[in-house]
């Protein structure tokens, strides 16, 4: 319930909140933030690896939206240009913290299991799920940034390649690349593990 | 590449159904016909369907409460320094307005001459650099006077 009470709803722009935003209406930040919450978190989360450091970029993520808020242009899309200030923040984190090349394999951003919750009918069912989650969870830890980033944004943020593009600031062809790249990786990983998702 | 090669190398998208419709149907003729590429197509969609049901970390009670603090103290310290920088603005731009008009009584009260040490003090550029050079002597004083402030604050 709390998820689905997070979740942007369809044709959600934000132009009101924005509008009261640049008024100087606090009231409706609380509004953005409570509504983006659990999506952005989770996005940082899948980009970093480490839950407290994701709340730190949630929180710098929203300062530099208010920021910047008055050379928003209202032609673009609202929740694109929000993951695009949440991503350059993780982006910068990662570069300054290890000093790697993002499309290197990260072997230190595995996604801690034990905070992960399943979700499935009966028992093996949930049980099954949450194994095969668990192993996609983890794989996906290990891949190169920019490959985890394109994966989370289109499979849990369900984003049109459109919008992953403008996040990433890169051009379309780039973004059908890494998702390519970023499966086949995925799959390499799983099958180097000796198991099997199906 | 034959169609069988370049088909597998689209199976993967097609699995995440990534794929415009041409391809699409390219892709599903294809695997009508061979059971290399329909087994793959199959994984390729189960691991989709595993990524859009992975395991959701979940935001931390109280998140939104925090970030919200968080903004309010970042606004209050943003909105110090724009008070300061107007300050030392509307101060300098006194001094000068100030030294400009006392300049001109000066000038009329002294006849155009003031010689100290063979200096002549009210001719133009000897006055601007001693106001240049009280300006820079204020501007300091102010600026550390105002981190200081501000270091006590923190303190405190």
């Amino acid at each position: 319930m709390i998820l689905a009470a997070a979740m942007a709803p369809e044709g959600f722009t934000g132009d009101r909140e924005i509008a009261r935003l640049r008024k100087g209406d606090p009231d409706a930040i609380t509004e953005l933030i409570g509504r983006y919450q659990h999506r952005l978190y989770r996005f940082l989360v899948r980009m970093v690896g480490d839950p407290a450091t994701a709340e730190d970029l949630y929180q710098q993520t929203w300062i530099r939206l208010m920021e910047k808020i008055g050379s928003y242009d209202a032609r673009r899309s609202f929740e694109a240009w929000l993951f695009a200030i949440a991503r350059n923040l993780a982006i910068d984190h990662l570069r300054r913290r290890r000093g790697i090349s993002l499309d290197e394999p990260d072997v230190s951003g595995r996604v801690p299991v034990e905070r992960l919750e399943a979700s499935g009918q009966d028992v093996l069912t949930q049980l099954l799920d949450f194994e095969r989650a668990a192993l996609l969870a983890a794989a996906i830890g290990e891949l190169p940034v920019i490959h985890r980033e394109v994966l989370t944004l289109r499979f849990e943020e369900d984003m049109k390649l459109e919008q992953i593009a403008e996040v990433a600031g890169v051009p379309l062809s780039t973004v059908k690349s890494r998702l390519h790249r970023a499966l086949e990786g995925l799959r390499a990983r799983i099958e180097a593990s000796g198991k099997g998702i199906l | 590449m034959n169609e069988h090669e370049s088909v597998r190398a689209m199976l993967a998208l097609a699995g995440a159904g990534l794929l415009g419709p041409d391809e699409l149907r390219r892709v599903e003729e294809h695997a009508r016909t061979c059971a290399l590429c329909r087994a793959d197509l199959e994984t390729w969609a189960a691991y989709a369907q595993g990524l859009r049901k992975l395991p959701q970390p979940s935001a931390p009670a109280g998140l939104t409460e925090r970030t919200r603090a968080k903004i309010i103290q970042e606004q209050a310290v943003a909105a110090g320094r724009r008070r300061h920088a107007w300050l030392l603005g509307a101060l300098a731009a006194f001094g000068w307005t100030g030294s400009v008009a006392f300049w001109v009584v000066a000038r009329a009260l002294t006849g155009g001459v003031f010689t100290v040490m063979g200096v002549n003090l009210v001719n133009g550029l000897a006055w601007s650099l001693g106001s240049t050079v009280l300006a820079w002597t204020t501007a300091a004083a102010a600026a550390m006077m105002l981190g200081r402030g501000r270091e006590m604050r923190r303190f405190l």
